[in-house]
C-alpha cells in the first residue's frame, strides 16, 4: 500500500516537526525546577508557572524553568520527598500556599513534618477570602447575614470548596466564631474545589459561598453574584473597591490566601538567599505586575527569612485556631 | 479441585469485608455535618461485599485454569521484573532500565537473545526520543549521570 | 447573533491557526493513544510551550483545544487495539473495540470509532453554538440531589451489564465503589484507609488504577497465552482496513443517541467522559443488544462510547465559556491557560472576548474535521500494530504504562501502587470478573457518595430532598424503568412465548 507508506512518512515529517518545537524548550542538564505538589491545573499548578513564566519573562533565569507534578497527601507527598529525598536540590523549589500551612498546622502533613523541616521562601501573591451570596439574596450585607446565622445557625446553607479543616471551611468557621456562633452547629457542605461550590451557589442549592475574592471577578462583573465582606485586612483596589473588609462591618476576621514556595531544609544558605533575591527582584519588575494581576493576585512582599518567620507564626496562630473551633484538642 | 477457586475467593472476600467494617468502624470523626458521616458507606458495602460472597461459596462458578509450575514462575519473574523497574526507575534512570527490562520481557516472551538485546536497545532509545523530543515529557536520566556531566 | 462565530472563522481559518489546530489535533491523539496520557497531561506539558512561543491567546487557546479534543480521538486507539485504555473515557471502548481487533476487525474498528466519534463531537459542537447560555442555567440546576438521582440512575443501567455472572458483576462494582473510598473523606476531611502512607491520602488516581488494572493484568495474560499456544490470545489475522458505509448506518442511530446523552453529561460541571461514555453504552445496550451480542464485538457497542465521550468533551466546554466553571479535570486546566494570558472566562465571555470565544468554537469545529481526516486513513497505518510480534508489544506497553505514572505522579509509590493494583486486575480477570463494572463501580460510586452526602447536609439530613426537583424525580423513575422493564418484559415474553429460550 503505498497510500499508507506516503502517509507514515508524512506522520513521521510532522512528528519530527512536533518534536522541533518541543524540544526548542526542553532543558538541559539541571534547569530550575517547581514541583506542584499536585495534579496538572490546579491552583499550584498556576503558582509555580507564575515563578516559571515570570523569571523567565523578566531572565532571571537562564534555562526555562521546568514544571512537575507530585499529587498525593494535600502535598504531603512533596513534603515527604524535598525533606527526605531531594533535601539539598538547589534548584528545586515547591509550590505552597495557606493551605500548605494549615495542613501542617492540623498535623495532616504527619505528625512528624514540622514547619522548620524546610527553608520556606517566599510569597509572589495574595488573594482573599471573600464571602459571596447570589444576586437576590435577602441579605444586603455581612451584618443581616451574621444576625441570621445568630438566630438560626442551621438556617442558611454554607458551601464551599473544601472539606472540614480545609480553608475554605475555616473562613466559615471563624465567621462563625466571630458572632460566637459554634461552628458544629452551621449547614456547611464540601464540595469538589471552587468552581462546584460557585455552581451550587449559582444553581441555588447553597446560599452563601466562602470563596476567595479574585476567583470571583468574572461572576461580580456580570452582577450574578455579591460580595457581602473581603476577609482582608484593608479594602482592596480596582474593581474591589466597593467590596467592605469584614473587619469594618464589625467583625474581625482575616484570611489571605498567599501563594508562595519552600526549598529543602539543607540547601546552602547561599543558594537559598540567591532564590529569595531572585523572586524579590521578580516582584518589582513591571511584566511581573501585569502577570500577576492576570493571575488574579494582590502583591505580597515577603522574601526569604522573612517569610520563614511570617510562615512559622502563621502556623502557630492556625494551631492555635483549630483548638478554638474544636477541630482538634 | 472441586472446592473450586470462587469458594476460595468467596472466604478472601468475606475476610476483605470484614477487614474492611472493622477499620470502618474504628474511624475517628471529630464531627460531621451529614448525618451520614464518612463511615456509613464503607460499612454498607462491607455488608453487601459478605452477603455477595456467601451467595458466590453456595453457588461457585467453573474454576478456570490456573498457572502453575514453568508458567507461574515466568509470571512471577515478569512481575518482579517490573518491581525492579520501578525501583531502579529514577536512580539508574530511564534509557538504562528500559533497554534492561525490554530485554528481559522480549526473552520471556519467546524472542532470541539477539532480537531481545537489539529490540530493547531500539525501543528504549526510540521511547526515549518520543517522549522528551516529541511529546515534552521530562524522564529521569539517572542519577549516576550526574557526576559524569559534571554539573554541580 | 452569531457575529462571533463569523468572526471566529475569519480567526480561525489564519494560516498560523490552521496549522496550530492540525499540530493540536495530531499531538493529542498520540497524547490520547499513549495509555496514561490523557488530555490533562497533554495540555499542562504544551502550555508552557504555547506561553514560551509568545502565541496570542485565541491561537494558544485553538492549540490547546486541539490537543484536547484530539486526545479524545487517540483514547479509542490503544482500547481497541491492545484492550488498555486510553485515558478515563475510553474504558467502555475495550469492551467491544478490542473483541472487533480480535476478530481481525482492528481497521474497520478504528474507522467507524472515528466516525462516530466525529458525529458526537460535531453535534455537541452545534450544540455548544447554538444552546450554550441556555444550556448553562439548566447545568446549575443540576445540584447534589439531582446528581446523586444521575448516579443510581447509572448504576441501574449497569445491571444491563450484568450478563452471564450477575454476581461476579456486582462484586465487582462493590470492589470500585470500596476503592473509591480510600482518601481524604470529601465530607469530614477523616482520612479512610490510607493506613497512615500520605500518597493515598488523594485517594487512588484513576491513571494509575486503569493503567494496574487493564495494562499490567494484560501483560501477565499476554504472557500465559503466549506460554500455552492458546486460542484466546491469538489475534485474526488483518482483514480489510476501512469501515464500510453499511457499517456506520447500522449505527446511525446508537451513534446519535450517544451524542445527545454525551453532550448533556458532558455540560453537567462534575461529571465527564467516563460516566458520558458509560451510561451511554449501558444505554445502547438495552435498547439495541436484541442478541446479547455486546461485549463480543458489536460495531453498536463500539460506536455508543465513542460518540458520548467525544460529545462529552466538547459539552463540557458550555459551563466553562458560560459560567467560568470547568465542566472536567482538562476544562479546568484550559481555564488556567486562559488566566495566563489576562483573560477570565465567565458570563461576560461572550460580550468582552468574542474573538477569542469565536475561534475556539470556531477551531473545534475545524478541528474536528481534521481529526476525521488524520483518523480515518490512520486506522490502516494504526491496525498495523497489532502485527508488531508480542516479544515487542509487550515491553512497550510496560513502557507505556510506567512513562504514564512516572510523568503524573514523578513518584514511584504510584508505580509500586500501579503494580500492585495489576496484580489484583490479573486475579480477577482470572476469577472470571470483567473490569467494567470494577471501573465504573470506582467512577461513579465515589460522586454517588459524595453527592448523597452533600444532599443531606443541605437539607439538614431531611431524605425528602432527594426527590424534591422534577429533574431527580425523572432520573429515578429512569432508573427504576431500567430496571423493572426488562424483568417485566421477560415475564411477558415467557408467558406468551413460552417457546423461547429462558434467558
Amino acid at each position: 500500500m503505498p497510500n499508507s507508506r506516503f502517509l507514515s512518512r508524512w506522520l513521521v515529517a510532522a512528528v519530527t516537526g512536533g518534536a522541533l518545537l518541543a524540544g526548542a524548550v526542553q532543558a538541559q542538564a539541571k534547569p530550575p525546577e517547581c514541583i506542584a505538589p499536585a495534579k496538572p491545573g490546579g491552583g499550584y499548578d498556576l503558582t509555580c508557572r507564575l515563578a516559571a513564566n515570570g523569571l523567565q519573562d523578566a531572565k532571571l533565569i537562564d534555562e526555562p524553568m521546568m514544571v512537575s507534578y507530585m499529587p498525593g497527601g494535600i502535598g504531603a507527598v512533596a513534603y515527604n520527598h524535598v525533606t527526605g529525598v531531594r533535601d539539598d536540590d538547589p534548584n528545586l523549589i515547591v509550590a505552597a500556599s495557606t493551605g500548605a500551612a494549615l495542613n501542617l498546622a492540623l498535623g495532616k502533613f504527619g505528625l512528624e513534618h514540622k514547619v522548620d523541616d524546610v527553608r520556606w521562601l517566599g510569597a509572589l501573591g495574595v488573594d482573599y477570602g471573600a464571602i459571596v451570596v447570589r444576586k437576590d439574596a435577602p441579605w444586603n450585607n455581612l451584618d443581616e447575614l451574621m444576625k441570621a446565622l445568630k438566630q438560626d445557625p442551621s438556617g442558611v446553607v454554607i458551601g464551599a470548596g473544601g472539606t472540614v479543616g480545609s480553608q475554605d471551611w475555616m473562613k466559615a468557621a471563624l465567621m462563625a466564631k466571630a458572632d460566637d456562633v459554634d461552628p458544629r452547629k452551621l449547614r456547611y457542605v464540601s464540595f469538589e474545589g471552587g468552581g462546584e461550590a460557585l455552581a451550587a451557589l449559582l444553581g441555588e442549592h447553597i446560599q452563601v459561598f466562602t470563596g476567595d475574592l479574585a476567583e470571583l471577578k468574572p461572576q461580580l462583573d456580570s452582577g450574578e453574584i455579591r460580595i457581602l465582606a473581603a476577609l482582608s485586612e484593608e479594602r482592596m483596589g480596582g474593581p474591589y473597591a466597593d467590596i467592605p473588609t469584614a473587619k469594618e462591618q464589625g467583625y474581625d476576621v482575616e484570611w489571605p490566601i498567599w501563594r508562595g514556595y519552600y526549598m529543602g531544609p539543607n540547601v546552602s544558605d547561599e543558594a537559598y538567599q540567591q532564590w529569595a533575591d531572585r523572586l524579590r527582584e521578580l516582584n518589582d519588575t513591571e511584566s511581573f505586575k501585569a502577570l500577576r494581576e492576570g493571575r488574579g493576585l494582590f502583591p505580597m512582599s515577603k522574601f526569604g527569612d522573612d517569610f520563614h518567620q511570617y510562615v512559622k507564626q502563621q502556623v502557630a496562630d492556625f494551631q492555635q485556631l483549630s483548638k478554638e473551633v474544636g477541630l482538634t484538642k | 479441585m472441586r472446592l473450586a477457586a470462587d469458594r476460595i475467593l468467596s472466604l478472601l472476600l468475606l475476610g476483605l469485608a470484614a477487614f474492611i467494617a472493622v477499620q470502618a468502624w474504628q474511624l475517628q470523626v471529630p464531627f460531621s455535618y451529614d448525618p451520614v458521616g464518612p463511615k456509613a458507606f464503607p460499612l454498607l458495602l462491607s455488608g453487601l461485599l459478605a452477603v455477595l460472597a456467601i451467595v458466590l461459596f453456595i453457588r461457585p462458578g467453573a474454576s478456570g485454569q490456573w498457572p502453575s509450575g514453568a508458567l507461574l514462575l515466568r509470571l512471577v519473574i515478569t512481575m518482579a521484573v517490573l518491581g525492579i523497574y520501578a525501583a531502579l526507575f529514577i536512580n539508574l534512570g530511564y534509557l538504562v532500565t528500559t533497554a534492561l527490562v525490554s530485554i528481559v520481557i522480549a526473552w520471556l516472551f519467546g524472542a532470541t537473545p539477539m532480537k531481545a538485546i537489539i529490540g530493547g536497545l531500539l525501543l528504549a532509545l526510540g521511547s526515549y526520543l518520543l517522549f522528551t523530543y516529541g511529546l515534552g515529557i521530562s524522564l529521569p536520566t539517572g542519577s549516576w549521570i550526574e557526576p559524569l556531566l559534571g554539573s554541580n | 447573533m452569531f457575529d462571533f462565530l463569523i468572526q471566529g472563522f475569519g480567526v480561525a481559518l489564519t494560516p498560523l491557526n490552521l496549522g496550530l489546530a492540525f499540530l493540536g489535533a495530531l499531538l493529542g491523539t498520540l497524547f490520547g493513544a499513549l495509555p496514561g496520557i490523557g488530555p490533562i497531561n497533554g495540555i499542562a506539558i504544551l502550555m508552557p510551550l504555547a506561553y514560551t512561543l509568545g502565541l496570542p491567546a485565541e491561537s494558544a487557546l485553538i492549540l490547546l483545544a486541539g490537543i484536547y479534543t484530539g486526545s479524545e480521538y487517540g483514547g479509542r486507539m490503544s482500547s481497541i487495539l491492545l484492550n488498555v485504555p486510553g485515558d478515563a473515557g475510553a474504558v467502555m471502548t475495550t469492551l467491544d473495540g478490542h473483541p472487533l481487533a480480535k476478530k481481525g476487525l482492528a481497521g474497520p474498528a478504528l474507522g467507524l470509532s472515528a466516525v462516530s466519534s466525529f458525529i458526537g463531537a460535531t453535534i455537541a459542537i452545534v450544540g455548544l453554538t447554538l444552546f450554550a447560555p441556555l444550556l448553562a442555567v439548566v447545568a446549575v440546576k443540576f445540584g447534589p440531589a439531582e446528581f446523586f438521582a444521575l448516579m443510581i440512575f447509572a448504576f441501574a443501567s449497569m445491571s444491563a451489564m450484568m450478563g452471564k455472572d450477575p454476581i461476579k458483576t456486582l462484586i465487582g462494582a462493590v470492589l470500585g465503589v470500596l476503592i473509591s473510598t480510600v482518601g481524604v473523606d470529601s465530607g469530614t476531611g477523616v482520612l479512610r484507609f490510607t493506613f497512615d502512607m500520605p500518597e493515598l491520602y488523594d485517594g487512588i488516581d484513576f491513571v494509575v488504577m486503569i493503567i494496574g488494572l487493564f495494562a499490567v493484568s494484560e501483560i501477565l495474560l499476554m504472557l500465559e497465552h503466549a506460554f500455552r499456544h492458546d486460542q484466546e490470545g491469538e489475534m485474526a489475522p488483518i482483514g480489510r482496513v476501512m469501515v464500510k458505509m453499511s457499517e456506520v448506518l447500522y449505527c446511525k442511530w446508537a451513534i446519535l443517541r450517544s451524542s445527545v446523552i454525551g453532550f448533556v453529561i458532558g455540560v453537567l460541571p462534575g461529571t465527564g467522559a467516563s460516566v458520558a461514555s458509560a451510561v451511554a453504552y449501558t444505554t445502547e445496550k438495552r435498547i439495541s443488544d436484541h442478541d446479547n451480542s455486546f461485549g463480543t464485538g458489536n460495531m453498536r457497542g463500539l460506536a455508543a462510547p465513542e460518540a458520548a465521550n467525544n460529545a462529552s468533551a466538547a459539552g463540557s466546554f458550555v459551563p466553562m465559556l458560560t459560567l467560568g466553571i470547568p465542566g472536567s479535570g482538562t476544562t479546568a486546566i484550559l481555564l488556567g491557560a486562559l488566566m495566563l494570558y489576562n483573560i477570565n472566562p465567565g458570563p461576560m465571555m461572550f460580550r468582552e472576548q468574542p474573538v477569542v470565544v469565536g475561534g475556539l468554537i470556531a477551531s473545534l469545529y475545524i478541528g474536528n474535521v481534521m481529526l476525521l481526516l488524520l483518523n480515518l486513513p490512520l486506522a490502516g497505518v494504526f491496525a498495523r500494530v497489532l502485527q508488531v510480534p508480542r516479544w515487542l508489544l509487550v515491553p512497550s506497553v510496560a513502557i507505556l504504562a510506567f512513562v504514564g505514572v512516572y510523568q503524573l505522579h514523578s513518584d514511584l509509590m504510584a508505580i509500586y501502587l500501579m503494580l500492585v493494583i495489576g496484580v489484583f486486575g490479573y486475579l480477577l480477570r482470572k476469577f472470571g470478573f470483567s473490569l467494567a463494572p470494577v471501573v465504573l463501580g470506582f467512577v461513579l460510586g465515589g460522586l454517588m457518595e459524595e453527592n448523597l452526602r452533600r444532599a443531606l447536609s443541605i437539607s439538614g439530613g431531611d431524605v425528602g430532598i432527594l426527590f424534591q426537583s422534577g429533574l431527580s424525580i425523572g432520573l429515578w423513575i429512569a432508573a427504576a424503568l431500567v430496571v423493572l422493564v426488562p424483568m417485566f418484559a421477560g415475564k411477558l415474553k415467557a408467558k406468551f412465548l413460552p417457546a423461547a429460550k429462558p434467558s
